[in-house]
């Protein structure tokens, strides 16, 4: 059912890694995503992938997960891949009329290949061991410093949860209100694009309606709970490191220095 | 201290322009005096439009007053200074459930005005707690506020205002969404806090049952404070109620209506109880032997609409399978008004999306006429045109900019020509009462009960054969209540079509319906007329449902051993039974 959907699809399970400070995970994530960019050549792999492997396996995420989460982005995938089989230059391996494979496009396909399907790996094993919320919370606290420049941390934290809050009851109206078109006879699923756009125009409307009003009630709501923004405020769960984020800390200091040594000496 | 003193409160709502200029300025308050005393539990009535929206915003200082001055825990909300502290002690449960809860586990909400205000980490955890456990929460702690119940979500909502640690709730008509299990939940929990608390509630609402022990009950009219006093010499003035749109509980109207009769009663009866000990206290004793009422049972003509051994199953090989409906048989014939009850979860919504092909079956069959709507090559589209179905909420399908633009959609979606289209419209919106004048105007701009029949135009129109109504009064005031159902009742009659009616008000059904169709955890329960089905009380009670008020007094009286009509089902039948055996 639609209120069941989540976003960034969270894996239930108790490990090390589902209890680490959000903070640690975000950092985490982005410092692998940098280092997948610092090498060039397929023994830095070797590297990322046991000290992602590790990760993984502490996770308990299972791998069939992760496979699954790949799915989305096939297509994109499969569209860089051959893309770099067929548009570089260099020694010529196969060749059928204008088409031709050369053996630096198929390396470097490959590479690409592996590299998208790693970074993708590594942001779906944050969102599948992190809540939405504990995110949201995280990033907020993540920001906070650039505060003092004005940058809005706070507020885009609290934009952020809300959207949460209200992705699933706005689908699941979405999905009352198609009904109650299409028991006036609507038809939206047959006709060209524009025709379907068109069909779609009643089912958008009373949802954008909708969304204004919830919006409206929303912000009284929270503002009769004494809502007036982040100052003063304080939190119920207040995010506190413990000695597995050190940890954390530890191994991605270790790895990131792997992959820069490595590549001072052009092993990779 | 006082909770609440209001003296002179005006409040005018001024429209602008598009530059920022003054428009036009409508008056929801009109000099409103109203006095609250300390730990009690105020109810304020009011038809839609009244005021009482406005009135519980000013207490909580969410509006200012144009003229006067509203005193809240002897702060004046005019005073900014005062603002958050004010907020804090007059928390504010607001109608929509889900519009109110910010975070997405329970216990983050209930946490959320603490945090607002500052307190400590330790004293929020320990605050989150005691408040889920004062509304009997406790338990879905964890959980997310999309898998709750309307009366878990509101019960939450008011978690969440008793960790600021008011001194005052104010509820804006916080059950008008609910159904009646969940509307108790919440009731008894306010009245609960208030009892052993001591917790000034001030309960805005148009439900009549809800007041009855209430310390002091105000009605508000056309922004005015039109009555106030206690729950008894409140009801007692059941003719001046009706002409402010309300109504007084069924018990109290019976008891009025004897009394127009000659039957010696108490001013205001407020409950089946007090009622049976007044009737028998003046009970000669005189037998009455009633002959039995005429049962209009439906002409077996051929069905319409015919549903064989319907299962339907959610989330099939899923986690989340469920089965909203089994071994369904039942058969609806041209002209029948049928009242589908049964309450949320029942499969109800289910079994009404089967019947015009929305949801297809699980397994089993659906017959429009005879014919297989599964069937290959069926046309769907056309079946949805025969069998009509308006949706609860009129907001989910009004989307043109005119009202009549808007009607004019379902018969532009059957291929009619636009002089047919143009006229059917017309005929629809004639047909449930919408005045030409009303026409070009967009249908966002109506009140409640003009959005509803325009919604219930907008499938007319089609010219359905069947058409089925999801709670098609839900949120209205009683007089609104009445107006609509009197409208389906009316157009029924001069269409011949077949009606029905799903709703959680016995009361509603026992005076329009020719059958009852109760389903209960996915199974029809019952399938007969009113009478027949509210004989079995206590089967009802079970399931979570329950008769009239009306049936049930009888029921008493019979047991009582006065002997009287125990079938009598709407008011009127109770007073010809009651009065007649007096005499």
């Amino acid at each position: 059912m639609l209120r069941d959907i989540t976003i960034g699809q969270y894996y239930p399970a108790k490990s090390c890694i589902h209890r680490l400070d959000p903070r640690t995970k975000i950092v985490g994530t982005t410092l692998y995503i940098v280092s997948l960019f610092l090498f060039k050549s397929f023994p830095g792999f070797l590297v990322v992938g046991t000290a992602f492997a590790g990760v993984l396996i502490l996770s308990r995420v299972p791998l069939r997960y992760m496979l699954r989460g790949l799915r989305p982005i096939l297509m994109i995938l499969l569209f860089t891949v051959l893309c770099n089989f067929f548009l570089s230059g260099g020694e010529v391996v196969w060749q059928w009329k204008f088409l031709k494979i050369t053996k630096e496009g198929l390396l470097r396909g490959t590479f690409m290949g592996v590299r998208l399907i790693l970074l993708i790996f590594g942001t779906s094993l944050m969102t599948y061991t992190t809540t939405p919320n504990q995110l949201t919370d995280g990033l907020e606290r993540l920001f906070s410093p650039l505060k003092v420049i004005r940058f809005p941390a706070h507020e885009i934290a609290m934009m952020m949860s809300i959207a949460l809050r209200f992705i699933p009851i706005l689908a699941e109206e979405a999905d009352r209100i198609r009904k109650a078109q299409m028991a006036r006879g609507a038809d939206m699923d047959s006709g060209g694009p524009i025709k379907r756009a068109k069909a779609m125009l009643p089912v958008f409307i009373p949802l954008l309606v909708s969304a204004f009003r919830r919006a409206f009630d929303l912000a009284m709501a929270m503002e009769a709970r004494c809502y007036h923004g982040g100052k003063g405020r304080t939190k119920m769960k207040p995010l506190r490191y413990r000695t597995a984020d050190l940890f954390g800390y530890l191994y991605m200091v270790c790895y990131m220095a792997t992959i820069i040594l490595l590549r001072i000496w052009q092993k990779i | 201290m006082k909770p609440v003193t209001i003296t002179g409160l005006v409040h005018d709502y001024v429209t602008r322009d598009e530059e920022g200029n003054y428009a036009e300025s409508r008056r929801a308050l009109d000099h409103v005096d109203l006095d609250v005393e300390e730990g009690q539990f105020i109810a304020v009535l009011g038809a839609n439009g009244s005021g009482k929206s406005t009135l519980a915003k000013h207490i909580n200082a969410l509006l200012l007053p144009t003229q006067g001055r509203v005193l809240t825990c002897d702060m004046d909300t005019a005073d900014d200074s005062y603002l958050w502290e004010i907020r804090k002690s007059a928390g504010m449960v607001f109608q929509n459930p889900d519009n109110q809860i910010v975070a997405s586990v329970v216990e983050e909400d209930v946490g959320f005005g603490p945090e607002n205000l500052g307190i400590p980490t330790e004293e929020i955890v320990q605050r989150v707690a005691d408040s889920l456990a004062a509304v009997g929460m406790t338990q879905y702690g964890e959980s997310s506020p999309n898998h709750l119940s309307g009366g878990q979500k509101q019960r939450v909502a008011i978690a969440g205002i008793l960790a600021m640690e008011p001194r005052c709730i104010l509820m804006d008509e916080p059950t008008a969404m609910l159904d009646p299990v969940g509307r108790r939940e919440v009731i008894e929990t306010v009245r609960r806090l208030n009892r052993e608390k001591g917790i000034t509630v001030i309960l805005i609402t148009h439900y009549m049952e809800e007041v009855i022990d209430a310390d002091r009950i105000f009605v508000m009219s056309d922004g005015k404070v039109a009555m106030q006093g206690t729950p008894r010499e409140i009801f007692a003035r059941v003719e001046e109620l009706r002409e402010l749109r309300l109504e007084v509980p069924q018990v109290t109207e019976l008891a009025h209506e004897l009394s127009l009769r000659g039957v010696t009663m108490p001013a205001a009866v407020l409950t089946p109880e007090e009622f049976v000990e007044a009737y028998r206290a003046n009970y000669p004793g005189t037998v009455y032997a009633e002959p039995p009422i005429a049962e209009k049972r439906p002409e077996n003509t051929d069905p319409v609409l015919s549903l064989k051994d319907v299962r339907f199953v959610y989330g099939e090989r899923t986690a989340f399978e469920t089965v909203a409906l089994e071994d369904v048989n039942l058969d609806i014939f041209q002209g029948e008004y049928i009242g589908l009850i049964g309450h949320t979860g029942s499969g109800k919504s289910t079994l009404i999306q089967l019947l015009n092909g929305l949801e297809k079956a699980t397994a089993g069959q659906v017959l429009f006429r005879g014919e297989d709507i599964y069937g290959e090559g069926y046309n769907r589209r056309e079946l949805r045109s025969n069998v009509g179905l308006v949706f609860q909420y009129p907001d989910h399908q009004l989307f043109e900019a005119t009202v009549i633009e808007d009607v004019s959609y379902g018969p532009g979606n059957q291929g009619l020509s636009k002089e047919e289209i143009r006229e059917r419209a017309e005929w629809a919106l004639k047909l449930v009462g919408v005045a030409p004048e009303q026409w070009q105007s967009s249908p966002l701009e109506l009140s409640g009960g003009q959005k509803r029949r325009v919604a219930i135009a907008g499938v007319l129109a089609m010219k359905p054969k069947v058409m089925i109504l999801d709670e098609p009064t839900a949120g209205l005031d009683p007089a609104g209540r009445d107006e609509i159902l009197g409208e389906i009742d009316r157009i029924r009659r001069e269409t011949g079509m077949t009606v029905i009616l799903v709703s959680h008000r016995m009361e509603d059904v026992a005076r329009f319906a020719d059958r009852l169709v109760v389903i209960s955890d996915g199974h029809i329960l019952y399938a007969d007329t009113p009478r027949a089905v509210f004989r079995h009380r206590e089967r009802l009670n079970e399931v979570g449902l329950e008769v009239p008020q009306v049936t049930q007094i009888m029921q008493m009286l019979k047991e009582d051993g006065i002997p009287c009509r125990e079938d009598a089902i709407t008011v009127a039948e109770a007073v010809e039974s009651l009065a007649a055996s007096k005499s």
